[in-house]
């Protein structure tokens, strides 16, 4: 009996002498790197860009955000894009919200506006998805604007994410100036 | 020692001529098989006609008597030893002396099984298997909850694992058929991948000075071990139906075994499949389960001085995990806490599983032989051979929830060797080495950077174990070396994504001492030292990334050292009168560089929003408390238990208390034998009650709520037995949560999203054949 137990030790060692194999880079095609929130005032204007990006996901390096001010008694028409520029060419994953419209929704929570950000666009049911928006400045001033998305929320909602659940795909928050 | 030598005993037959009446006798002495001392008030059943059976007295005699010619079988049980069924064919009064093993108790390891109270409470019937079979819609975990020092750490209703004395996970080794269980033991929410069917009794070894199993193992070791196969030559077997009136949930068990010449052999299957289970006010929508597991065990002499035996068994299940506990953000987090009824909360019951839900496959083979060198030394080989494939899935966009985002796939090499020798009459020697290989790849079909990184460990260990008996006394002592190579391959966080490889070695040893005197028949007091490293695991060295459940960013350290765990164990077993039984047990851990997660000062920013970091982190700490078990059985009409234990644990180096620490709880039963019937017999009507306490130590912010307030829950149980022909049937009905309380436990990790399960209605039918 004992003459087994050594050869089958050694061929542990030997094996143990292996490297292991290098894994398969997954293809993170679910991730989403960037956000822009392009705002285009109605009647002519400077264009406003709002940008998050984390090109490398969580982890590695914090993001970057980029923002510039908003004129003051104006009308924005705002349209979002998501993408994953981790991929080349970067992938378009507002395509993907827009396809699944009934199980998204983007949010919009602000501090410095006019009014509510208003939805300007819908799903399949009629429902709000936010990836077309109104947004209208008012009076200068400086504060937040946080947009959320949603995935499976409860829809209709009362357009607050306390309301709809669902579970997080995106929050960002930028700081705000209108002058 | 020498469990599997199965001795039938001394045949002193003497034929008698009116042997067609009814009033032949079996009469005997049970004996310990190691020493031959005699096992005083070890219970005998016929299994044909349980009304007939003895209690052997003080010097292990026993007669059974009014019996009618025939063949029988005889359960002969005894606590803290390995129950046997040995067959007799009757034809006029028989003499046979019976011996028992004890179970693989060594004296450091403090061995309390699963049953040891009810064992006692309900002389009648195996150790371990009636429990396991009646709560056979259970896991594992949750059977061992009985056990006095052992809770269950649950996510939801369907996945639990063990704590003993407040260490679980990589502190916890599970042994399955002496094999230590290879799955992802990291994970809170990763169950033991073992069908608790399989075990003839579970046993839980408290304490670190478990050296003949894992070095890892320094909160204590779970044994399932399966029985042997009687050396009956009919076919015997055993169906169970469980249904649970929580869950509509259904499960089945069936086995089949015989002692052919070529070998003996067992087959067994279970099925489970459970829906949506309740909590008092609404549904835990998506909590159902789905479980398929085969095993099949061979067993052969060769001789009388070679025995092997091969097993081989399958776990698949599919688990389903509440919707509402799915989220993705901190903002998720706080929105899910605090509310009424979870999110997707649905109005009805369903047996549809959904995302989140985990697909689990282990197989697990095992050959092992045993050659008896002689009377005295005995060498064993076992070689073991598991995979366990893990699938989790998420909620994901895009149809994406098909694909998992944890897949993983474990290989595990055992290759053991034991010698073990009985150098004097009373003293043994056991020498041992191990090697274990285990690859860990991540499945690329994620979509996703893996949690856990690719990893290939080798360890190579080897122990002695020293035991004598010096008349009241039992020394023993042991120490065991591990190495440890393990080798990382690991996917950098960077863009674009790199490979890194990363190198560790590990040398940790173990020692333990101890010494165990027995003051009379009725009293043993052990004392139990124990010196032990448990090197870091991958997870703790590597993980990285979002935990959903938890809702935090998870970091390794790569620099963690291995934990110092010194234990000191003293336990009182005290048969104080033949009626009372009581089993009083304390202990205190310092673990230094005790590993824990550590919720770091500052926030990360993802485009998720902000979460906060949780980062591996070693500390100095100290765990103590007492168990106290207290059982009364006159075997008459009253029996009770009751169940006592609290521990402590402390963080020195920060002055906090550790988290996740169990809360004192407090578990009684008290059960009526009625007198058998005619028909109806071994009847009992129970009532069980177990109190939690508020878990008090915790200091604000060290989690996302304070631990759930102090709860109760009352439980009923009935059941019978009756026979047709050859069939004995055993009914069994128990309500769990029986006034419907609502509650939330700490040690579920679910606790911030919904309430525990109501009422439970559990029937049961048994039959063996």
């Amino acid at each position: 009996m004992k003459k087994y137990i050594f050869p089958i030790l050694l061929s542990a060692v030997i094996f143990a002498a292996c490297d292991k194999e290098d894994p398969v880079v997954p293809n993170e095609e679910e991730l989403i790197t960037t956000l822009t929130y392009t705002l285009t005032p109605d009647g002519g204007g400077d264009v406003v860009i709002l940008k998050f990006t984390d090109l490398d996901g969580d982890g590695g390096n914090p993001p970057e955000i980029e923002t510039s001010p908003l004129a003051i008694n104006t009308v924005y028409e705002g349209v979002i894009k998501v993408e994953n520029e981790l991929e080349t060419p970067p992938e378009n994953i507002t395509e993907e919200v827009e396809e699944e419209g009934a199980e998204h929704q983007f949010f919009f929570i602000e501090d410095i506006l006019k009014s509510d950000v208003m939805y300007d666009d819908e799903d399949v049911n009629g429902n709000p998805i936010g990836i077309e928006t109104i947004v209208e400045t008012g009076a200068a001033g400086t504060g937040t604007l946080t947009i959320i998305l949603r995935h499976e929320p409860k829809k209709p909602n009362d357009g607050t994410p306390e309301d709809a659940g669902g579970e997080t795909d995106i929050e960002v928050t930028f700081d705000i100036t209108v002058e | 020692m020498r469990n599997y030598i199965l001795l039938i005993g001394f045949l002193l037959v003497s034929r008698l001529l009116w042997a067609q009446e009814c009033n032949l006798t079996v009469s005997g002495r049970v004996l310990d098989k190691s020493d031959r001392t005699p096992l005083s008030f070890a219970t005998l059943i016929i299994q044909e006609d349980k009304s007939k059976g003895a209690i052997a007295d003080i010097h292990g005699n026993f007669t059974i008597g009014g019996l009618c010619p025939g063949e029988y079988h005889i359960e002969i049980t005894f606590i803290g030893y390995e129950t046997s069924f040995e067959f007799v064919e009757l034809e006029g009064d028989l003499r046979v002396d019976f011996q028992l093993g004890e179970y693989n108790e060594l004296l450091n390891e403090i061995v309390v099984h699963g049953e040891k109270d009810d064992k006692s409470t309900e002389v009648h019937h195996a150790v371990g298997q009636d429990k396991i079979r009646s709560e056979g819609n259970k896991n594992l975990a949750d059977v061992l909850e009985s056990v006095a020092g052992v809770s269950v750490l649950k996510t939801g209703s369907g996945i639990s694992k063990p704590i003993i004395h407040g260490l679980y996970g990589n502190r916890v080794t599970i042994l399955n058929n002496g094999l230590v269980q290879a799955g992802q033991q990291w994970g809170n929410d990763h169950a033991p991948e073992i069908d608790p069917f399989v075990a003839d009794h579970i046993s839980v070894v408290k304490g670190a000075g478990s050296l003949q199993y894992n070095s890892s193992a320094i909160g204590g070791v779970v044994m399932v071990d399966p029985y042997r196969i009687s050396t009956d030559p009919h076919l015997h077997g055993r169906a169970t139906y469980v249904f649970q009136s929580n869950g509509l949930g259904h499960t089945v068990n069936t086995q089949v075994e015989r002692a052919d010449t070529w070998a003996s052999w067992r087959l067994a299957g279970t099925i489970k499949f459970m829906g949506d289970t309740k909590a008092p006010n609404y549904f835990l929508t998506n909590t159902g389960r789905r479980e398929a597991n085969f095993s099949a065990q061979l067993e052969r002499n060769f001789g009388s001085k070679w025995f092997a035996t091969a097993y081989y068994s399958m776990f698949n299940t599919n688990i389903a995990i509440l919707r509402g506990s799915h989220i993705s953000s901190l903002t998720d987090l706080r929105e899910a806490i605090g509310r009424d009824e979870p999110f997707y909360t649905k109005n009805h019951f369903s047996y549809e599983i959904t995302q989140p839900n985990q697909k689990v496959n282990h197989h697990l083979a095992k050959l092992e032989t045993e050659y008896f060198i002689d009377e005295f030394q005995m060498l064993r080989l076992r070689l073991g051979y598991q995979v366990d494939n893990r699938r989790e899935f998420d909620v994901r966009r895009s149809g994406r929830s098909e694909k998992p985002a944890l897949s993983l796939s474990l290989t595990s090499l055992n290759v053991d060797a034991t010698y073990d020798w009985d150098y004097a009459p009373d003293a043994n020697l056991k020498l041992g080495i191990q090697s274990t290989i285990i690859d860990n790849t991540n499945v690329p079909e994620t979509g996703i950077l893996p949690l856990i990184p690719d990893y290939l460990s080798v360890n190579l260990a080897g122990f002695a174990i020293w035991q004598k008996i010096k008349r009241d006394w039992l020394f023993e002592a042991g120490a065991r070396y591990d190495f440890r190579d393990l080798e990382v391959v690991a996917i950098t966080r960077t863009a674009p994504r790199e490979i890194e490889r990363h190198y560790h070695k590990f040398y940790n040893y173990g020692v333990n001492g101890g010494a165990k005197h027995s003051f009379s028949n009725n009293l043993d007091l052990s004392l139990n030292l124990s010196v032990a490293q448990r090197a870091p695991e991958v997870n703790e060295l590597y993980s990285y990334g979002l935990h959903q459940g938890v809702s935090g960013i998870e970091e390794g350290s790569p620099d963690l050292v291995p934990e110092q765990s010194i234990k000191g164990i003293i336990s009182a077993d005290w048969h104080i009168t033949r009626d009372w039984y009581l089993q009083g047990l304390a202990y205190y851990q310092n673990i230094d560089d005790y590993i824990y997660l550590e919720p770091q000062d500052t926030f990360r920013l993802t485009i998720r929003g902000a979460f906060p970091v949780f980062k591996y982190k070693q500390t100095n700490a100290r765990i103590y408390g007492t168990d106290l078990t207290l059982v009364y059985d006159a075997n008459k009409f009253v029996s009770g238990n009751f169940v006592y234990a609290i521990v402590r644990g402390w963080d020195k180096t920060n002055s906090l208390p550790l988290i996740y620490m169990v809360p004192d709880n407090l578990k009684a039963q008290l059960a009526i034998h009625p007198k058998d019937g005619r028909t109806f017999r071994e009847n009992e009507i129970g009532l069980t009650g177990q109190y939690v306490f508020e878990q008090t130590r915790y200091v604000e912010g060290q989690d996302f709520l304070p631990p759930p307030e102090a709860y109760f829950l009352l439980g009923v149980n009935a059941k019978t037995g009756f026979r047709l022909g050859e069939t004995h049937f055993d009914l069994n009905l128990r309500v769990e949560n029986a006034l419907n309380t609502t509650y939330r436990d700490y040690l579920n990790r679910l606790r911030y999203f919904a309430d525990e399960m109501g009422i439970n209605a559990i029937l049961s039918l048994n039959l063996t054949f």
